[in-house]
């Protein structure tokens, strides 16, 4: 007991200097326990790969350049499609969210091509544009604007009608009113839009990408799938996983931590 | 009060309706080519000669049938299991980088390797779905158990509570609020799963029924289909998950 002390206080000192070793952390059991499966043996290799193997196929496809490429079609598709998406999403969020005529117009179409889903897009799609870049960037552009458009709506709506009464008072012309005292009230919430837009876009963009792609890592792990490799569909699903931490971490997590501290809801 | 909700849900279709009839104007007027986009009519159509034939019960059936079955199952597990992980801090904290990052990989990108463990069918895509709920669910529960106050367990154990009634009148109740944002989260996210998966991987449901219709350009029962999806799952947001959720919240005073 007491020789395992000195290493659980090193444990403690070395996590907290380096966060990044919490979270990392919990996968070594994981991975230790996924070997052990593995070389136990229940499973055939053809089934359940050993993580070496994934490593191994990590390694030859960055050395061929593949995953490079592959990868980058998929961020630069996402950020395209998120970037239209925001673009579009935000006015009409606005829009919908400050005009009582709007919002009864709109609303209800909103709500209802929301619920029809992005996916069951693609087959009118594919007739319309084709196997290709455009089908892909609709779907994606798609997913994005209705979370942005709800939560805009939601966070414009959340600003109180005294503080616009005010600013009106004070003789903010209606421009000034909406960039100083609606969209930053609004902020929070876009925010928020555009987290849970980038979660149905990369999803929707995987799928996409397996349906109707020709490169990407959706295409990849699908071209994996038919020629019955799962090394690379492992693969393809912890490149996915560890993407979708930076971005969380490095672009999601310091704009949700600006705008909340700023505005002070943080708790 | 009924003819105010009745106005207001008249206030709410009616854009939809004006939709529909500048759809109806437009594709005779242009004259659009039926591979292009359909007319009202001829979706009409596809919608009643689906219900004869019995090919739409069919469909609707078997997604309805899987979601139905993945969500269950996926709840059943993961509500105890999350409960079980957040009573303690130490544990919690330690699972949720795992929890994190299988939550994202939830749904859709769990369908090349389910196709390859279950062969195309059935299996897979309840898989997919046990995917997309599981893990969302059991994070979610987790933040909810992890978010009652530790007074509120001590007093109930010095009341004399037992392992037992610590659980279902403690912790169960204190997280449904979370267990319920997790399973409308996951379920959405479960849904756009079914879809995809039906597109690629059986021969019965919805996403099925869309991807046949586009190899033979039927694009009216592509449209027909898409109502469908849409209209099925605005009735189970609104009929099922929403008052489920608000029930909760409401029964916890945690509305403002």
């Amino acid at each position: 007991m007491n020789a395992l002390l000195p290493l659980w206080s090193f444990w403690v000192r070395t996590s907290r200097q380096w966060p990044v070793l919490q979270t990392l952390a919990p996968f070594v059991p994981v991975v230790l326990l996924w070997q052990a499966v593995a070389s136990w043996g229940p499973f055939p290799p053809a089934f359940f790969p050993a993580p070496m193997d994934v490593v191994r196929s990590f390694g030859t496809l960055m050395y061929k350049g593949i995953l490079p490429e592959y990868l980058g079609d998929s961020v630069a598709r996402l950020a395209a499609g998120v970037a239209v998406g925001v673009a579009l999403g935000i006015p009409l969020g606005l829009l919908i969210g400050l005009n009582r005529r709007a919002y009864d117009t709109l609303w209800p179409v909103v709500l209802f091509f929301q619920a029809i889903g992005d996916i069951a897009w693609l087959p009118i799609l594919i007739i319309w544009f084709g196997f290709g870049l455009t089908t892909m960037a609709f779907v994606i552009v798609y997913t994005v604007i209705f979370p942005v458009i709800f939560n805009t709506v939601l966070g414009v709506r959340s600003v109180k009608i005294e503080l616009h009464r005010a600013a009106q008072s004070l003789g903010a012309p209606p421009w000034r009113i909406l960039t100083e005292v609606v969209l930053p009230g609004a902020l929070p919430n876009i925010v928020t839009g555009l987290r849970n837009g980038l979660g149905y876009g990369w999803r929707a963009l995987i799928a996409a990408e397996m349906i109707v792609g020709t490169s990407g890592i959706g295409f990849m792990m699908f071209d994996a799938r038919r020629a019955g490799s799962v090394t690379e569909i492992v693969l393809g699903m912890i490149v996915l996983g560890i993407l979708w931490y930076i971005v969380d971490a490095w672009v999601l997590a310091p704009i949700e931590r600006a705008t909340g501290r700023r505005w002070g809801l943080t708790q | 009060m009924a003819t105010r909700r009745l106005l207001d849900a008249t206030i709410f279709v009616a854009p939809l309706l004006f939709l529909v009839v500048v759809w109806a104007i437009v594709v005779p007027v242009f004259q659009v080519n039926p591979q292009i986009f359909p007319s009202v009519p001829a979706v009409v159509q596809a919608g009643i000669n689906s219900i004869i034939d019995g090919t739409l019960f069919l469909h609707v059936g078997a997604s309805m049938g899987r979601v139905i079955l993945g969500t269950v199952l996926a709840v059943l597990v993961a509500v105890p299991l999350g409960i079980l992980m957040g009573i303690s801090k130490g544990v919690s904290d330690f699972l949720t980088p795992l929890l994190r990052f299988f939550s994202v990989l939830a749904g859709i990108a769990w369908i090349p390797i389910a196709t390859l463990w279950f062969g195309y069918g059935f299996g897979a895509i309840v898989f997919v779905i046990f995917n997309g709920v599981f893990f969302i669910v059991v994070y979610n529960t987790l933040l909810g158990v992890s978010t009652i106050p530790m007074s509120l367990r001590n007093a109930a154990a010095s009341l004399g509570a037992g392992r037992w009634a610590l659980f279902t009148e403690v912790l169960l109740p204190g997280a449904l609020p979370n267990i319920a944002t997790g399973i409308r989260t996951g379920l959405g996210f479960a849904w756009r799963g079914l879809i995809a998966a039906e597109m690629i991987a059986t021969n019965v449901g919805l996403g099925y029924m869309l991807f046949v219709a586009r190899d033979f350009y039927q694009t009216e029962v592509i449209v027909f289909g898409m109502i469908v999806i849409g209209v099925l799952w605005l009735l189970i947001d609104r009929l099922v998950l929403a008052p489920f959720e608000r029930a909760t919240i409401e029964r916890w005073g945690l509305v403002r």
